[in-house]
């Protein structure tokens, strides 16, 4: 859940009264933006982007003008951007005009959690406005504090002074940046990060450390965020259809964890245990239509939800039904089958019998009531299985679903396919 | 700020020995101990570690306790109360919620001063509350294992703590040994637990970290920890992308790293794994290096490249961890702790092909599980026939359904156009037992059917004669003769049916038309058993029955069981059962099929003789024939579909009318549990309790069906008959399956569609609105196109064109459709629906009877509205089987809030 660009980051930033660059909304009329221009001198023009999406500068998505004609040919050239990064596409959906701050100094700030101090920890250089890998460890400073006590100002005092930062820029960063770890910490948030902040001069030459950029992520198992009324489309294009809907049931209790691994996949893989998801989707490659973990000891009811929803949108263009998992040692596979059983079921009879080879492999307490459970409903619903004990390599059983589906595709489909439509309904007889 | 502990370490670290980490004197305290996954997780600890558990706590739950096998674990509402009660401990587990997880432990920091431990369980926890737990406990020196961990468990001291790991049986997969284990998974703990037993190794301390942003006891505790093990050799870690808990180890013992999770590059978000999420170099590729750099390897370890040093081995398959232990280990001169348990070759449990002929390579057949799985197998395999789910089945049906957007009705996911292409006697077995019988059992179908057609001098007939008599419409009529066919007029096939289970089913018999050795059976036979299966008077439908299966030329085991045990007297009870066990045999045996349905199929049977049977005139019925047909001949060599067409026009059809009569019922078997036909059956099975299958009334509930029919609902395709019959009296038709008529059929739609136009129109000036319709044309799906086709209609027509097959109705319908568009009486030209098809056949049929004058208008009537029982009591008898498997008590009934009262 991250959420980039200062025209929300502005109203968290206002929560805790921290200086901000002005932000105009995609909404802004040409008088707006003209007197935006007359009041800084400059606008930046920004695509928005849903999500977290960095290095847009670099990627030419960040346009400057001095006059209202160059703003609208950039917001025109802007708002429906495309931007690229590693396997992800983001299209942006408006810009935001945002004042120039004319300025000596970037610093670069952020706070996050760190794995390595296993303590919050702000990262800080005077030598911000560029990519903190790229800059040489000497001139970064780390700091991890108590989280009970928080960030206090002799963290960013003592910071900035290992880093020979000049002294113009101490005071105004040792008042205002400890604010942030209010926003951070009352708000439900996992990473925060201001680059740059540029310190403008006021009339008397006092710097104030204004934001001119915003990164923030929040932690979706931390309800705080919610206080801040942020509506929820911000955060509902980091998934599909497919996995709001199943993200809906994400409760502590048995996880519904999903992933998009592609739309076109053909082994549809209903995983059980964080590890067994690792795994079992790393194998899976591109076959694999989505990664998940169901592991936690899911209630029928929540499972039966989690199945019918999977197979709704999957199970139509998927060959081999995986239903892959360790030998569990808390999550009972006779419930947990039996609502997957009952969910197949249904779903045959709501959107008829679709060919499908199904391969379980699977261990854990109640372990043959469900197994058993499971292969009565694929009798009944004549569709062709092999279920593998615990004792089997799950690798194994993953190159078993490789080699059923590349028959499913080449002719066990079809095979299937004629015999459920009926069109030679020659049935097994006495 | 932190208290000092190990010091080594720039945080508090207490325990510096796995040794340490779950020993016999920890005493634990459990929050939320009666949750529900601490219920069942924590009677096996307490088992499993020799009652290492003093209490737990659950708000409002004081007083109350969790039963386990070791005693009874006492619950109190805080820590504070069970300390006040006298307990004491230095570990403590939590299962509570994710919100309440920070507080549970901080109440324990402050109640607890002996607190050493905190294992959480829960998943879920605000990385917030982590670190302020974190906080909490390293002020107060306390070790914090999790979040989303499964816990600590020791082979060595029989000790678990915390989770579950070891599932239900912890002594299955933690088997003493030298192998110390971390994980991220809580699940792979225990699944590589099991994996290591393969090349001989078991474990000493297994450790889940969970996968959380926080791991509050990390990799580096846990080395530290080994180093000061003697009794760990080696260990195994399985870690993920995401966090820098492996940078900078110091490893000293041996040590296989399994890193999985390479595509999770890709993710932006967690998925699974909450802390399983790399940023900048933190990912799965930036791990294997960390790790083969402390290794001093070059590569990743496969079977087929097994790179490997004394220091250690990475993989990326866990299945590979124990051969990569096994080959470090062997560097070193270790051998492994015992001789191999099993291995991790493919263990096919259970297999099913579902007909389909499979590739040599994924054709892996079953082999015996390893016990107790195996023994587990057996058991739970000796129950047969179908246990299907009970749910509430109002309005839902595991029988029939409709695809609205095409009306196309399905029975047993077969839509009813193909079933159509088959005969009444195929689709009644289709309707029961989800399969279509092959030649031998069609045969054996029509014995039994048609043996129990004939009803002289029974009272089901004399019953459905004073029904008629006293003016009752057909539907009627056959409820007063179906309401005799009660349970006690088939006890004795019931009897028989459940004698033959009871014998046959754990035999192994799986085709009851081969050869089967069933003496030993006969022998076990008690004189209760074979009185079942006799009559004791003669009985000459059993020996016309007899005589007709002797004479098929393949034999059924159950049908020579029964005459031999019935000492070659066999009632005609018992060989009905023997006829329907055998033609259920496979769907039973292959669990397509309850054993309840197999029991009461004999029952179904005998409501569909009586239905054909009495829909005839009394004195059609005699000692010797039906319907003028020898009885033998009826039994020995008709069709069920014949005997029907006998039953309705009074002989036998020709080949051309048994094709167009038995899709004709195939086209009217089902349109889904929707219907009021089919739910007047449903409701019939709901009122006697389908969750005691035997309660059913299968007779009454088919006089649901059939109350549930009426001059709107079945009967009323005798409009589109009467309309044609309006049509045609006055032409001289005199063959209707002859295209050479001589007809102009253009000329006569033409006529009426002009009629028609000046009719409405007249009817409209008066203000009439109720002006009568045509019937059988138009849809209200299949419309607004320039031409429109109720598909039904064109495969059917599609069909009687490629055999040759002509209708003059059915082309009259097709002339009148654009006639009435040329015409402009519509605006487009109309769809020829389903309906119009019903009625065409029905009507080509009784044509030549109704102008000779040997049959009346109101016989055609009747003739429309049986024809159209005998079709649905195939789709309705399938309901109610359906409804009896899966239904609940008075599960059709509509709750008082959702019905409303009008005036």
């Amino acid at each position: 859940m991250q959420l980039t660009g200062l025209l929300w980051g502005q109203k968290l930033l206002k929560k805790v009264d921290y200086p901000v660059a002005k932000v105009l909304g995609p909404e802004a009329s040409v008088d707006e933006i003209k007197e935006l221009i007359n009041d800084c001198g400059a606008v930046f023009i920004k695509p928005i982007f849903k999500g977290g999406v960095g290095k847009k500068g670099k990627s030419g998505l960040i346009g400057r003008a001095t006059d209202i004609t160059h703003a609208l040919e950039e917001k025109e050239r802007l708002y429906f951007a495309e931007h690229v990064v590693g396997n992800e596409c983001a299209k942006a959906d408006g810009v935001t005009f945002e004042g120039s701050v004319p300025a000596e100094h970037e610093i670069y700030f952020s706070i996050s959690d760190s794995t390595q101090y296993r303590a919050p920890m702000m990262t800080i250089t005077h030598h911000g406005g560029v990519d903190i890998e790229e800059l040489p460890p000497e001139k970064i400073q780390e700091v991890p504090f108590d989280p009970l006590t928080g960030l206090k100002s002799y963290h960013v005092l003592n910071a900035l002074e290992a880093l020979g930062a000049p002294k113009a820029l101490i005071s105004p960063l040792v008042q205002n940046l400890p604010k942030l770890w209010t926003l951070y910490n009352n708000y439900g948030m996992n990473m925060l990060e201001l680059n740059p902040i540029r310190m403008s001069p006021n009339k008397k030459g006092r710097l104030t450390p204004v934001a001119c950029d915003f990164k923030g992520s929040f932690d979706q198992d931390d309800p705080a965020w919610t206080r801040l009324d942020l509506p929820s489309h911000l955060f509902a294009s980091d998934y599909s259809e497919f996995e709001q809907e199943i993200n809906q049931l994400r409760t502590y209790q048995g996880q519904s964890d999903v992933f998009v691994i592609n739309p076109k996949g053909t082994i549809t893989a209903p995983t059980f245990g964080g590890g067994a998801n690792a795994l079992v989707t790393e194998l899976l490659g591109e076959k694999a239509t989505i990664s998940s973990d169901f592991g936690g000891n899911p209630p029928y009811a929540k499972m039966n939800d989690i199945s019918r929803i999977v197979f709704k949108y999957w199970l139509k263009q998927s060959n081999v039904l995986f239903i892959i998992g360790g030998k569990a040692n808390n999550t009972d596979i006779y419930e947990t089958f039996r609502a997957m059983a009952d969910a197949l079921r249904s779903h045959f009879q709501e959107y008829g019998p679709t060919p499908l080879f199904v391969v379980v492999g699977r261990g854990g307490p109640n372990l043959i009531r469900g197994l058993n459970y499971m292969k009565d409903t694929l009798d009944q619903l004549k569709l062709p299985y092999k279920i593998f004990g615990h004792d089997s390599a799950m690798s194994e059983v993953v190159n078993y679903a490789h080699r059923a589906d590349e028959w499913m595709a080449k002719e066990g489909a079809a095979m299937m396919e004629k015999k459920m439509t009926g069109a030679t309904p020659e049935m097994a007889s006495v | 700020m932190h208290k000092e502990g190990v010091k080594s370490f720039p945080y508090f670290l207490g325990v510096n020995s796995l040794a340490e980490m779950a020993t016999k004197e920890d005493t634990v305290c459990v929050l939320n101990i009666l949750g529900n996954e601490s219920r069942t997780v924590t009677p096996v600890s307490h088992e499993f570690s020799g009652q290492n558990i003093v209490f737990g706590t659950g708000p409002g739950k004081s007083g109350q306790k969790l039963e386990t096998k070791a005693g009874p674990i006492p619950v109190y509402n805080s820590i504070k109360e069970g300390m006040e009660a006298g307990h004491k401990f230095n570990t403590l587990v939590v299962y509570l919620p994710p919100s309440g997880v920070k507080d549970g432990v901080a109440e324990a920091v402050r109640f607890n001063p002996d607190l050493k431990k905190v294992v959480i369980l829960t998943e879920k926890v605000a990385v917030s509350d982590s670190r302020t737990i974190r906080a909490i406990c390293q002020t107060n020196g306390v070790d914090v294992f999790g979040a989303n961990c499964l816990g600590i468990a020791d082979a060595w001291n029989n000790v678990r703590i915390g989770g579950a790991l070891g599932g239900s049986n912890p002594k299955e997969s933690l088997v003493k040994g030298s192998v110390a284990l971390f994980s991220n998974s809580g699940n792979f703990t225990t699944t590589i637990a099991v994996y290591l037993l393969t090349q001989g190794w078991g474990t000493t301390t297994s450790l889940s970290s969970g996968k959380d942003v926080y791991i509050h006891y990390g990799p580096a505790e846990f080395f530290h920890a080994l180093d000061n093990d003697d009794r760990s050799t080696s260990a195994v870690i399985y870690v993920e992308p995401g966090g820098y808990y492996e940078h900078d180890l110091n490893i000293t013992k041996p040590t296989v790293a399994c890193i999985v999770g390479r595509w999770k590059a890709r993710l932006s978000k967690a998925c699974g794994h909450a802390g399983s999420l790399a940023g900048s170099g933190d990912d799965a590729k930036a791990k294997e290096k960390w790790f083969m750099d402390y290794f001093g390897v070059k590569d990743i370890y496969t079977p087929e490249n097994p790179v490997v040093s004394k220091k250690g081995a990475v993989v990326v398959n866990i299945a590979y961890i124990p051969e990569a232990l096994s080959a470090v280990q062997k560097l070193n001169g270790i051998d492994s702790d015992f001789a191999p348990r099993g291995d991790l070759s493919l263990k096919c449990w259970f297999s099913s092909t579902a007909g389909y002929k499979l590739p040599k390579e994924l054709d892996v057949q079953p082999i015996k599980a390893i016990s107790p799985y195996g023994e587990q197998i057996e058991v739970i395999s000796r129950q047969k026939g179908a246990q299907l789910p009970r749910q509430t089945m109002k309005d839902t049906s595991g029988a029939s359904m409709m695809d609205p957007k095409t009306q196309v009705s399905k029975i047993h996911g077969l839509s009813i156009l193909e079933a159509s292409k088959r005969t009444l006697e195929e689709n009644l077995v289709f309707s029961l037992l989800k399969e279509y019988p092959d030649a031998y059992g069609k045969r054996l179908a029509n014995i039994a059917l048609n043996s129990f057609v004939n009803h002289n001098n029974d009272i089901s007939l004399i019953a459905a004669n004073a029904a008629r008599e006293n003016g009752n419409s057909p539907n009627t009529v056959l409820s007063a003769a179906v309401a005799i066919v009660g349970k006690g007029k088939v006890k004795d096939s019931i009897a028989t049916t459940k004698i033959l289970i009871d014998k046959f089913q754990h035999t192994g018999l799986v085709n009851p038309s081969e050869d089967f050795d069933y003496s030993g059976i006969l022998k076990e036979l008690t004189d209760d058993n074979k009185a079942a299966l006799s009559y004791p008077n003669p009985c000459a439908r059993g020996i016309m029955l007899k005589d007709a299966l002797e004479g098929m030329d393949r034999p059924s085991v159950f049908v020579n069981f029964v005459i031999e045990a019935a000492d070659g007297k066999p009632s005609s009870s018992a060989l009905l059962a023997a006829i329907w066990t055998t033609l259920a045999w496979n769907a039973y045996m292959t669990k397509d099929i309850s054993k309840a349905t197999l029991t009461t199929l004999s029952w179904h049977s005998r409501i569909f003789s009586t239905m054909v049977g009495c829909s005839v005139a009394e004195k059609k019925h005699t000692d010797t024939s039906f319907c003028g047909i020898d009885n033998k001949e009826l039994v020995a060599d008709w069709g069920f579909t014949e005997t029907a067409f006998l039953a309705l026009i009074g002989r036998k059809p020709t080949d051309d009318e048994l094709f167009e009569f038995s899709m004709l019922l195939g086209l009217i078997i089902t349109n889904g549990p929707g219907t009021i036909s089919a739910q007047g059956a449903k409701g019939g099975v709901s009122a006697d309790g389908p969750a005691e299958t035997e309660r059913v009334q299968i007779n009454k509930a088919m006089i649901g069906f059939m109350t549930h029919t009426g001059f709107a609902h079945g009967g009323n395709g005798y409009e589109a008959i009467a309309f044609l019959i309006e049509r045609f009296k006055e032409e001289g038709l005199k063959d209707p399956a002859s295209s050479k008529h001589g007809l102009d059929l253009k000329a006569i739609s033409s006529k009426y569609a002009d009629w028609y136009k000046a009719y409405k129109a007249e009817q409209k000036s008066i203000g009439n609105i109720e002006y009568k319709k045509i019937p059988c044309v138009n849809h209200p799906i299949f419309k607004g196109k320039p031409v429109n086709y109720d598909p039904r209609e064109r495969f059917v027509t599609e069909l009687f064109e490629e055999k040759g097959i002509y209708n003059i109705f059915l082309d009259f319908y097709s002339n009148l459709v654009n006639s009435l568009f040329e015409s402009k009486v519509t605006k487009d030209v109309y769809c020829v629906n389903i309906d119009a098809v019903i009625a065409v056949i029905l009507l080509k049929i009784v044509w030549k009877p109704f102008i000779e004058g040997t049959i009346s208008d109101e016989e055609v009537e009747t003739a429309a509205f049986t024809t159209f029982l005998f079709g649905r009591m195939l789709g309705c008898a399938a309901e109610v089987d359906d409804h009896t498997n899966r239904g609940r008590n008075m599960d059709t009934r509509t709750a008082a809030s959702k019905c409303l009262y009008v005036r």
